[in-house]
């Protein structure tokens, strides 16, 4: 049997399991609501796409991290806690196989919420907004439907990040209480802990010319910057003079994050 | 000639300064089934951890001489060497019985018929309803339908009885013993000794991390020169908590029952064999 097939095995069980979860649902409905009511709300004022954009990327920013949490913390854990982990162990499964296909199963989850969100907050913004986009924008100035899909195309990379995040908090965690401490932990880091952190350094005056850089080290911080670089700034008449983040720094963080963290699950999940 | 589907050599486990598993060697061929049997806190269940490839030892050499050399443990892509059914087992809720083989299945790289696989351990009444619904005694069967999945040599079986009531308790010993066959042994720990009396080929009693005895239910009888299992357990057994594990029969006539888990009641150990 292939690789393929095993990690497929497992995949499925994820995505069954998040369609028949309750809780998991309950979530992913809050998120959407959210994310909906605030474009909703947004519906008439102008500024179109790029207003949109900007409106949710703070909320996209700190809600992405509570969602993956709450869809990803007890994946690892749930099977250890039950001693299916052990039972898991005696097929013929490899850790790196077990623990992909636990994150993509969990990150589809994951990301179809998000994309579901922003779709529906993007078709609210199309229809209802007084000044909606006649025309298609790729590569020069001009409010579009593409500052949209950008900024939703960089909310995925970044969920995916962080459902990185919190599985190798789910592979590595020994009880379920210090699973769900770590998690909500981490999510305190990465959606704001790391910024505060970079605020404190700019402060002190520790950061020179490094700061594009050190903002790639944050999944939140390489996120935002993602988002004005690549999906703001080309949409804006004026441009920033200066550039807010590198988008290739913020891009390797963001992969950093993800490959680092699946690498630790794979680590961590049995011994 | 034998097949030896598991070999222990001189192994050792601790935890710290605690030894948990102390200097045992043995080997398990095809066709037995095998009791562990030993108070709490004896090293049963890291017994059965080395014997499934989950733990390693810490000296001393565990092997499989009955599948590839990789298939314990982190065994990516080979056959199914071991199965293994921990202690108070349950699985993903949300599943029916039948979703849960087939996973298992698709893991091991074979297809499986759910309705006969269950029917197999009497659960075919069981085959659509989700594992949480549920009896503990149905979840240990529903257990023992996985550890069947890919048709591995070894089985492994931590406690499958307890807190079952007797009927149950009994029918999943009938089970165990109907699945051991020429290419396949069974290694079963349990506190239940009339029940492992009735069904094994062989006992192996763990105390504090060493074997103390192991041989054939009537062989143990003889070197104890007990009438029972339970009374040649109460010979050889002791435990770390207790001065002794179990009374012996005359005093377990003043309302201990005859099953009652063996760490229960306390006074002298009398002999140790090995």
């Amino acid at each position: 049997m292939s690789r393929l097939s095993r990690t497929g095995a497992v995949i499925d069980r994820e995505l069954r399991t998040l369609v028949r979860t309750r809780s998991l649902l309950a979530v992913a409905a809050a998120f959407a609501a959210i994310v909906i009511a605030v474009a909703g709300g947004a519906v008439g004022a102008p500024g179109g796409y790029v207003s949109l954009t900007l409106d949710l990327l703070t909320i996209v920013e700190v809600l992405v991290p509570v969602l993956a949490f709450g869809v990803v913390y007890r994946s690892i854990r749930g099977d250890a806690e039950r001693s299916e982990l052990d039972v898991i162990r005696t097929y013929p499964v490899s850790r790196a196989e077990y623990v992909v296909g636990v994150y993509v199963g969990r990150s589809i989850g994951v990301l179809a919420v998000v994309a579901a969100s922003l779709a529906v907050a993007g078709a609210l913004a199309s229809f209802a907004s007084p000044s909606a986009a006649s025309f298609l924008a790729t590569h020069s100035a001009g409010d579009s439907p593409v500052v949209f899909v950008r900024f939703a195309a960089l909310a995925m990379l970044y969920a995916l990040a962080v459902s990185a995040v919190i599985t190798a908090a789910s592979a590595a965690a020994r009880t379920t209480r210090e699973a769900l401490a770590v998690g909500v932990a981490l999510v305190v880091v990465v959606a704001v802990g790391i910024d505060l952190a970079i605020v404190g350094l700019l402060s002190g005056g520790a950061v020179g010319d490094g700061l594009e850089a050190l903002l790639g080290v944050s999944p939140a911080s390489a996120f935002r910057g993602l988002v004005i670089e690549l999906a703001v700034a080309p949409a804006l008449a004026s441009p920033p003079p200066i550039p807010v983040a590198s988008p290739a720094v913020s891009l390797l963080g963001l992969a950093g994050w993800t490959t680092i963290s699946i690498g630790v699950a794979v680590l961590a999940v049995w011994r | 000639m034998t097949d030896s589907v598991v070999s222990l050599s001189d192994v050792h486990v601790g935890f710290g300064d605690v030894t948990v598993v102390d200097g045992c060697s043995l080997s398990i061929e095809a066709g037995e089934l095998v009791a562990l049997v030993g108070p709490n806190g004896a090293g049963k269940t890291t017994f059965l951890e080395l014997l499934t490839g989950i733990r390693r030892p810490d000296a001393g050499t565990v092997s499989w001489p009955a599948m590839a050399a990789d298939a314990a443990g982190d065994g990516a892509g080979a056959d199914r060497g071991v199965a293994y059914l921990p202690q108070s087992p349950s699985f993903r809720p949300g599943f029916t019985a039948a979703e849960t083989l087939r996973f298992y299945a698709s893991l091991a790289g074979t297809s499986v018929d759910p309705g006969s696989a269950l029917a197999r351990v009497g659960l075919a009444s069981a085959t659509d309803r989700r594992v949480e619904a549920l009896s503990g005694g149905m979840t240990r069967l529903l257990g023992i339908a996985q550890v069947l999945v890919g048709d591995p040599p070894l089985v492994v079986l931590d406690e499958p009885t307890s807190g079952l009531d007797p009927e149950m308790a009994d029918h999943i010993f009938v089970t165990a013993r109907d699945i051991v066959d020429d290419d396949r042994a069974l290694v079963v720990a349990s506190h239940d000794l009339v029940g492992v009396e009735r069904v094994a080929d062989r006992i192996i009693v763990l105390a504090d991390g060493e074997i103390r005895l192991d041989g054939s239910p009537a062989d143990l009888r003889e070197a104890t020169g007990a009438d029972s299992l339970r009374d040649a357990f109460a010979a050889v057994a002791t435990s770390p908590d207790h001065d002794r594990v179990v009374p012996p029969t005359a005093e377990s006539s003043d309302g201990v029952p005859a099953d009652r888990a063996p760490d229960d009641a306390a006074t002298e150990p009398e002999v140790s064999r090995r």
